[in-house]
C-alpha cells in the first residue's frame, strides 16, 4: 500500500507539470498565470492630480490587464523612501480604457445638448464640421471668439501644449484654471510675489512641528501622507486644524476645530501672542519683511522717495535708521530693477539676478516700532510709522486670544499654546490646503500664515515654511512648455481670466461691490476679458478638463453661456459632463495609449507614460488631433478663399492656409513623441548632467529634474522654496522687495485690508448650513467619481455628509434622500450621517458628474461666482495679471444652504 | 503546533490611511471576474464599525474550549449586492434618467467609511485593513469536509484547492473573520492565498506592494532580523485581531497610538485618547495595554531627540525594510 501511495503521489506531481488533455495545468498554475504578462511599459495618470505617481502597465495578449506602482523613485539620504507611490485610483486606471464611458469614435450630437443622443461620424467629417465653424467664427466674429480650455499643464504637457499651440496659431483665447478652481493662493502672491511655491513633501519629515491647516493629506494627498505619520514616529508633533474630525486629525497629536471660515481669527490670535510675548526674531523681521518700512499716517500709504525728493522714485521705500535717526532707502525695491520685458510667468518680477546679500542690513538698524516725522518735498512734515508698529497695535488691540477665541470657537488657552509651540519649534511647517483657500477671504488668512512663518524665521529652511499644496500648477519643464504651447511668445497669446470670463459671459449676478470693481478692473486693463468689446464667445473647445461639471454658477453657465456657443467641442477619453453637453465629441487616446510626461510640485522626479497598446477603436492622441484639425482648418480656409486673417490686436497676419506646417514647425513636431522630446530639449541640465532623452526616461527609473523656481535646485535633498530670498538674500519679487504684508493699493485701502485683519466669512446666503465641497479619497475631481469599483467602495453614488444633530433636527436618517438648496440651485442627494462632522455644515465631496445618482442638480449648482475686489488689482508692482499668477479665485466655501427631507419621487 | 515556517504580516494602523490601494490591488489581481464582485480578500474598513461582511465579528466560528465553535456564514445582505451602472443608456442612447446604482444600496465594502463612534468633538475612528490571517489553527481548514483547504508546511499559507472544493460553505461559517468567500457563480470558495505566485517570483504580495502608506510588513515569522519578528516578539507591540477567536492569527497589528486626546468641555486637552482603550482591548485583547504603553514611551523618546529602534522599525526608512527577506 505504501508503494502504491507513493506511485499515486508521483503521478499527481507529474500532472502539475504536463497539461491535462483539456489544457488544465492545475489550480496553482492557474493562479500563477494570472500574474503573467507579455509586456511592461511605463504609465502615468494624466488627470488633474498632484500625485505624479510612476506606474508600470502590464499587457497580456494585447490587453492591458493591470497597472501597479513602479516603486522605483530614488530616495533622499536620511529621509524615508517614497515608494510605493500611488493609490487605489491609479490601480483602476485601466478601467477608463475598457469602461462603458470610453469614447470610441467621433460623435456628433443629434439630440439636445446633454441628452446623450449621438451619431457616429468619421474623423474627416467631424474635423470638417469643427473647422467650418472655426473659420466662420474667425472670419465673421474674430478669432478671439474661439475659446480653448485645458487645465493642468504639469500633468500632461504634451496634450496641454497641443490645444494651446493650435489656439495660439489661430488666435483663440486660452483659459486660466489655477485661480478659477480656487486653488491658486492669492494671499501668497500678495505677500511673496510668486504664483505659488512649495517644498517637496519629503520635507515634511524635517519639521519639528507640522500643522495641517485646512489640509487633509490622508484623504487628498494619499501618496504623500506617509511622510506625515513617519514624521510623527520620528518625534515631530502634528496638529490638524479643521472643523471636522477628519482623517488627518485621527493621526495628529492635537486637533483644533474652528468654526468654518473663521480660521483667520485663530491665526491672528497666534500672531498676537507671538508679537506680544516677543517670540519673534527681530533680525529676520527687519531684513526679510516690509515690517520696518515707513507708512505715512496721513495717507496710510508707504513713504516713497517721490514724496520727499523731486524726481524721486515712486517705488523706493524707507525705514527709520535708529543709528542715523532718519529715513533710509531700503535696497531691492521695484525701483532698483525694471521688470524684464517678457516677465517671469511665475514671479512678480525676476529678482534672481540680483547679487546675493542685497537684503543684508549691514550696519543699518531699522526701527520696528515708534512714531517718526519726515519732511516732504513741499516742506510739510508728516508722521510715519513702521508697518510693524501699525500691525502690532492692530494685533494687540483686536486679536488677543480672549478676543480671537470667541470669533473662531477655539479656546483662548489653546490659541496661546499653539502660538508658543509654533514659535518654539524650529523648524515649524504649516501645510495649508483648499479647506482654507477656497474661501472668499482665504487670501487674508494666507497673508497671516506667511506672517507667522516670516517672523519666526521659518522661511526658506528645510522643515519650515507655509506649503500650499492645492492645485497642480508646477510645470518643471516650463521653458519648453511655453515654447511649445505659445510658439511666438506668450505676449502674443490671448489669455482670459476664467473666473471673470465665466461670470461675465454667463451673466451671473454679482454682489454690487464686486460688479463695480470688476468694471473698473476691466476698463483700466488690469484684468483681461475675451472676446473684447462685449462680444460673446462662439466656439468652445474643452479637453482634459470638465469645465461645465466644475463650473461655479453652473445654472447660469448652462442657461446663459452655453447657448452663446455656436459649437462646443470636447476631446476626451470618456464621456464626462462637459462632453455630454457638447456638440461634437472626439475620442482621445487613453493614458496608456500615448506618450506624455507627468510632473508635480510634490516631488521633483519626471514621470512618463508611453503606449502600452495602440489606441483602441478610433481614438487618437491630442497632439495628432490638433495637427489634423490644423490641416482641416487650412483646407477649409483655403477652399473658402480666406487663407489669411489680419489680427489687429497683435498686427499679425495669420496664414490659416499653412496652419499645419506651423503647428508641426515644418514637419519637426509631427508626433506626440516629437513634442515630448521638444519639452525635454528645453530642459537646462545642471553642469555635468546629461541631456534628457525620451528613450532614456522610459527605460530608467524616474529621473530627478532640477528646477530653480525660487531656490537653487539640488539633487541630494528635497526642494525647499524661497532660498534665493530668505537664504541668499536677493530681493523678494514684490513691490518692496520684501515679504510684503502691507499693500497700499487703493483697492486694499478701500477695503481696510492694507494689513491682514479679520473678516468673517460671507453670510450672503440666508440659510443655516455652510456648504463644504472638499476633495475626496476615491476621486480626483470628477475623475473616478463614476468608476464602478470606487463606487462599490462606498454607497454607489454621491452623498451629502452631515452631523447626527443636523440630521435629527430635520428628521433625516443615514442614507435618506435630502434636498439641499439655496437661491442659486438645488441638489437632491442621499445623506450620510457622520459623528465627526460639525453641526452647521453639510459636506459633499466635489464634483460628481451631472449624470450621476443625484435626483437633481450638481454640487456646483448651489455655488455662485463671488469675485473678491482685491483680487482684481492688476496695476500694483507684483500684483498684475498673468495667467494663473494673479486674478480672482473661484472661491466657493462661503456658500450657505438649507437641507430638508426630500419628499418627491425616487426613480427606480 | 507551530508549522515549520510561517509567513506573517504586520499592519501598522497608525500608518494605514484607509486609501484602499491594497483592496483594489488585490481585487484587480485575483477577484475581477464576473461573480466575484463581492469578494474582497483584502478590505479596509472603518473601526469601530460594522465592517465587511457586515458584523463579521458576531457570527461565531473559530474555537471555543479548544473545539470548533458553531458559526454562521455571512448572509447575502451582509455583503450587499455589488452595484451596477448603466452608463451606455444615459451617455450614448439618450436615456434621460441619471445613472443609479443598481440595485440601490444597502451595504458594501466600506459602506460606513469614516463614521466611527462617539459624539463630536470626541468622535473617533481608525482604519482596519483585513486579509486572511493565515491562522496557525485555521478553523476554515478544520471545518472543510473535503479537506479542500490546506495549510502549506513550507510557508504556513492557508490556501483553497478549488479542485476539491464542493462549495458547501462550511469554511465561511467556521472563519470568525469572514475572510472566506463563496463565488456565487462557480460555488467555489475563494480567499487570500498570500499571493504565493508573486512570492515565488520574488515579489511582495499585492497588498503590501501597493501600500503607499508604507504600513504593511511581511516576512517569515522566524526571520529574526525582519521587522515582523522584531515587532511581534522583541517589542511585543504587534498583536493579532480578536485573539479570543482562538485561531492563532499570523496577521498582527500595531494598535493606533497616534491621535488626539479626548477634548474637555472647555475645549482643552483631556487625559485619555479619543479611541477608548476598552475598544482596543476588545479587539486586540489585554496585551494591547502594555503595547500602547511601549509605543507611547518610544514616541516620547524620539520627541526628546533620543534614538528609538522601535520607531525606526515602524518608519521603515527603505521600502525593502518592510519586506524581510521575502523578495
Amino acid at each position: 500500500m505504501v508503494a502504491a501511495a507513493g506511485g499515486l503521489s508521483l503521478r499527481a506531481l507529474a500532472a502539475t507539470h504536463a497539461p491535462a488533455p483539456n489544457g488544465y495545468r492545475g489550480w496553482r498554475q492557474m493562479l500563477r498565470d494570472r500574474t503573467g504578462f507579455d509586456r511592461r511599459t511605463r504609465g502615468a495618470h494624466l488627470v488633474n492630480c498632484t500625485g505624479a505617481c510612476p506606474h508600470f502597465v502590464y499587457v497580456k495578449d494585447g490587453v492591458v490587464v493591470r497597472s501597479e506602482q513602479s516603486a522605483d523613485l530614488p530616495s533622499f539620504a536620511g529621509l524615508p523612501d517614497s515608494n510605493p507611490r500611488g493609490c487605489a485610483k491609479g490601480i483602476c486606471g485601466v478601467d477608463y480604457l475598457y469602461g462603458a464611458e470610453r469614447l470610441k469614435y467621433p460623435l456628433v450630437r443629434v439630440g439636445e445638448r446633454g441628452e446623450g443622443r449621438w451619431r457616429r461620424a468619421s474623423w474627416d467629417e467631424a474635423l470638417r464640421l469643427i473647422a467650418e465653424k472655426i473659420v466662420t467664427a474667425a472670419v465673421r466674429h474674430g478669432p478671439d471668439t474661439i475659446s480653448v480650455f485645458c487645465p493642468g499643464p504639469a500633468v500632461a504637457p504634451v496634450a496641454f501644449a497641443a490645444g494651446h499651440r493650435f489656439a495660439h496659431l489661430v488666435g483663440a483665447h486660452a483659459h486660466t484654471f489655477f485661480d478659477w478652481y480656487g486653488d491658486h493662493p492669492p494671499g501668497q502672491t500678495q505677500t511673496l510675489g510668486v504664483q505659488c511655491d512649495t517644498a517637496e513633501t519629503a520635507d515634511w519629515y524635517n519639521a519639528r512641528l507640522l500643522i495641517f491647516w485646512g489640509s487633509n493629506p490622508v484623504e487628498t494627498r494619499i501618496p504623500d501622507a506617509h511622510y506625515m505619520v513617519e514624521a510623527a514616529l520620528n518625534g515631530t508633533r502634528l496638529v490638524t486644524i479643521s472643523p471636522d474630525y477628519n482623517d488627518t486629525a485621527t493621526k495628529s497629536h492635537r486637533w483644533l476645530h474652528p468654526k468654518p471660515g473663521t480660521d483667520l481669527a485663530l491665526a491672528l490670535g497666534m500672531a498676537e501672542v507671538i508679537v506680544r510675548e516677543g517670540l519673534y526674531d527681530p533680525a529676520v523681521v527687519a531684513e526679510q519683511t516690509d515690517m520696518p518700512l515707513l507708512v505715512r499716517s496721513d495717507t496710510r500709504r508707504f513713504l516713497r522717495e517721490a514724496d520727499m525728493v523731486d524726481g524721486g522714485a515712486a517705488e523706493r521705500f524707507f525705514a527709520w535708521d535708529r543709528g542715523g535717526q532718519g529715513p533710509v532707502a531700503m535696497k531691492g525695491s521695484w525701483a532698483d530693477a525694471a521688470p524684464p520685458a517678457e516677465g517671469s510667468p511665475f514671479l512678480g518680477r525676476d529678482t534672481r539676478g540680483f547679487p546675493d546679500g542685497t537684503l543684508a542690513l549691514g550696519a543699518l538698524d531699522p526701527a520696528l516700532e515708534g512714531r517718526f516725522h519726515v519732511t516732504l518735498r513741499d516742506g510739510r512734515t508728516v508722521e510715519v510709522r513702521p508697518v510693524f508698529d501699525l500691525y502690532k497695535a492692530e494685533l494687540l488691540e483686536s486679536y488677543s486670544p480672549d478676543k480671537a477665541g470667541p470669533l473662531c470657537g477655539v479656546s483662548p488657552a489653546e490659541i496661546v499654546r499653539l502660538a508658543r509651540d509654533y514659535a518654539a519649534a524650529r523648524p515649524a511647517m504649516i501645510v495649508s490646503g483648499a479647506g482654507i483657500n477656497h474661501w472668499y477671504h482665504g487670501d487674508i488668512l494666507l497673508r497671516v500664515l506667511h506672517f507667522l512663518a516670516a517672523i519666526t524665521g521659518n522661511v526658506g529652511v528645510p522643515g519650515g515654511g507655509v506649503n500650499h499644496y492645492t492645485g497642480q500648477w508646477k510645470s518643471v519643464l516650463l521653458p519648453g512648455l511655453t515654447a511649445l504651447a505659445f510658439p511666438t511668445g506668450t505676449a502674443r497669446q490671448r489669455f482670459c481670466q476664467t473666473t471673470i470670463w465665466t461670470q461675465v459671459h454667463s451673466e451671473a449676478p454679482s454682489p454690487p461691490e464686486s460688479a463695480a470693481a470688476l468694471r473698473h478692473s476691466l476698463e483700466t486693463g488690469q484684468m483681461p476679458l475675451y472676446p473684447k468689446g462685449g462680444r460673446a464667445p462662439r466656439v468652445f473647445i474643452a479637453y482634459r478638463g470638465n469645465f461645465l461639471n466644475q463650473a461655479k454658477g453652473q445654472g447660469h453657465v448652462l442657461r446663459t453661456l452655453w447657448p452663446k456657443f455656436d459649437l462646443i467641442v470636447d476631446i476626451n477619453i470618456r464621456m464626462d459632463t462637459t462632453a455630454l453637453y457638447s456638440d461634437v465629441v472626439l475620442p482621445a487616446a487613453h493614458w496608456y495609449e500615448k506618450t506624455d510626461l507627468n510632473m508635480t510640485e510634490e516631488h521633483g522626479f519626471l514621470v512618463t507614460t508611453e503606449p502600452a497598446i495602440a489606441p483602441l477603436w478610433e481614438a487618437k492622441n491630442e497632439w495628432e488631433i490638433f495637427r489634423l484639425l490644423s490641416a482641416k482648418v487650412a483646407e477649409v480656409a483655403t477652399a473658402r478663399g480666406v487663407p489669411r486673417l489680419v489680427d489687429d490686436e497683435f498686427a499679425w497676419e495669420r496664414d490659416l492656409s499653412s496652419l499645419e506646417e506651423r503647428y508641426t514647425d515644418g514637419g519637426r513636431l509631427v508626433s506626440g513623441e516629437d513634442a515630448a522630446q521638444f519639452l525635454l530639449d528645453h530642459y537646462d541640465p545642471a553642469p555635468g548632467e546629461p541631456p534628457v532623452r525620451l528613450a532614456g526616461v522610459r527605460a530608467d527609473r524616474p529621473r530627478r529634474l532640477l528646477s530653480a523656481f525660487t531656490s537653487p535646485a539640488r539633487h541630494d535633498a528635497p526642494y525647499v522654496p524661497f532660498q534665493y530670498f530668505a537664504g541668499l538674500k536677493k530681493p523678494w519679487p514684490t513691490l518692496t522687495g520684501r515679504q510684503q504684508f502691507y499693500l497700499d493699493h487703493p483697492a486694499f485701502l478701500r477695503a481696510g485690508l492694507e494689513l491682514p485683519v479679520y473678516r468673517a466669512p460671507l453670510d450672503a446666503d440666508p440659510y443655516p448650513l455652510r456648504f463644504n465641497t472638499p476633495h475626496g479619497r476615491l476621486s480626483v475631481h470628477s475623475t473616478w467619481r463614476n468608476n464602478p469599483q470606487m463606487l462599490r467602495l462606498g454607497r454607489g453614488g454621491p452623498v451629502a455628509v452631515v452631523s447626527p444633530a443636523e440630521a435629527k433636527r430635520r428628521g433625516l436618517a443615514d442614507d435618506d434622500w435630502a434636498e439641499i438648496r439655496n437661491d442659486h440651485g438645488r441638489i437632491v442627494c442621499r445623506i450620510k450621517v457622520r459623528p465627526g462632522e460639525p453641526a452647521g455644515r453639510v459636506t459633499m465631496t466635489h464634483a460628481p458628474e451631472l449624470y450621476m445618482d443625484l435626483i437633481e442638480g450638481g454640487a456646483q449648482g448651489v455655488c455662485p461666482i463671488r469675485i473678491n475686489p482685491t483680487q482684481l488689482v492688476g496695476d500694483y508692482g507684483h500684483l498684475v495679471f498673468r495667467p494663473n499668477y494673479y486674478g480672482p479665485s473661484g472661491n466657493q466655501r462661503d456658500v450657505r444652504v438649507e437641507m430638508r427631507r426630500y419628499t418627491g419621487p425616487i426613480p427606480i | 503546533m507551530p508549522h515549520p515556517r510561517q509567513i506573517a504580516f504586520v499592519i501598522d494602523l497608525n500608518k494605514c490611511i484607509g486609501c484602499q490601494a491594497c483592496t483594489v490591488a488585490c481585487k484587480r489581481l485575483w477577484t475581477s471576474e464576473n461573480g466575484q464582485e463581492l469578494m474582497y480578500w483584502c478590505n479596509v474598513e472603518t473601526a469601530p464599525g460594522d465592517g465587511y461582511p457586515r458584523n463579521w465579528a458576531e457570527r461565531g466560528g473559530g474555537y471555543r474550549d479548544g473545539r470548533l465553535a458553531k458559526g454562521r456564514a455571512p448572509a447575502a445582505a451582509d455583503y450587499g449586492v455589488p452595484f451596477r451602472f448603466d452608463y451606455e443608456a444615459r451617455l450614448f442612447e439618450g436615456r434621460r434618467q441619471r445613472v443609479r446604482p443598481t440595485p440601490a444600496g444597502s451595504w458594501s465594502a466600506n459602506w460606513d467609511e469614516d463614521q466611527g463612534r462617539g459624539d463630536y468633538p470626541n468622535a473617533y475612528f481608525f482604519y482596519l485593513p483585513r486579509l486572511c490571517n493565515h491562522c496557525s489553527r485555521p478553523a476554515c481548514a478544520e471545518a472543510c469536509p473535503k479537506d479542500a483547504i490546506v495549510k502549506r508546511p513550507e510557508d504556513g499559507l492557508v490556501v483553497v484547492n478549488p479542485d476539491r472544493c464542493s462549495g458547501d460553505g462550511a469554511c465561511l461559517a467556521a472563519c470568525p473573520y469572514g475572510k472566506v468567500f463563496l463565488d456565487p457563480l462557480t460555488r467555489i470558495a475563494g480567499k487570500c492565498m498570500g499571493c504565493f505566485p508573486r512570492l515565488e517570483q520574488g515579489q511582495a504580495p499585492a497588498c503590501v506592494a501597493s501600500c503607499t502608506g508604507r504600513a504593511m510588513h511581511v516576512a517569515m515569522l522566524d526571520d529574526k532580523a525582519a521587522s515582523v519578528h522584531r515587532l511581534v516578539f522583541e517589542w511585543r507591540v504587534a498583536l493579532p485581531l480578536r485573539p479570543d477567536f482562538g485561531t492563532v492569527p499570523n496577521v498582527f497589528y500595531i494598535p493606533p497610538f497616534l491621535g488626539p486626546l479626548e477634548e474637555t468641555a472647555d475645549g482643552g486637552e483631556g487625559a485619555v485618547p479619543k479611541i477608548p482603550e476598552s475598544h482596543l482591548v476588545e479587539i486586540f485583547g489585554p496585551a494591547v495595554r502594555p503595547a500602547l504603553a511601549t509605543l507611547r514611551a518610544e514616541m516620547a523618546t524620539r520627541q526628546q531627540g533620543r534614538p528609538s529602534d522601535l520607531m525606526d522599525l515602524l518608519i521603515a526608512h527603505r521600502a525593502v525594510d518592510l519586506l524581510g527577506r521575502m523578495v
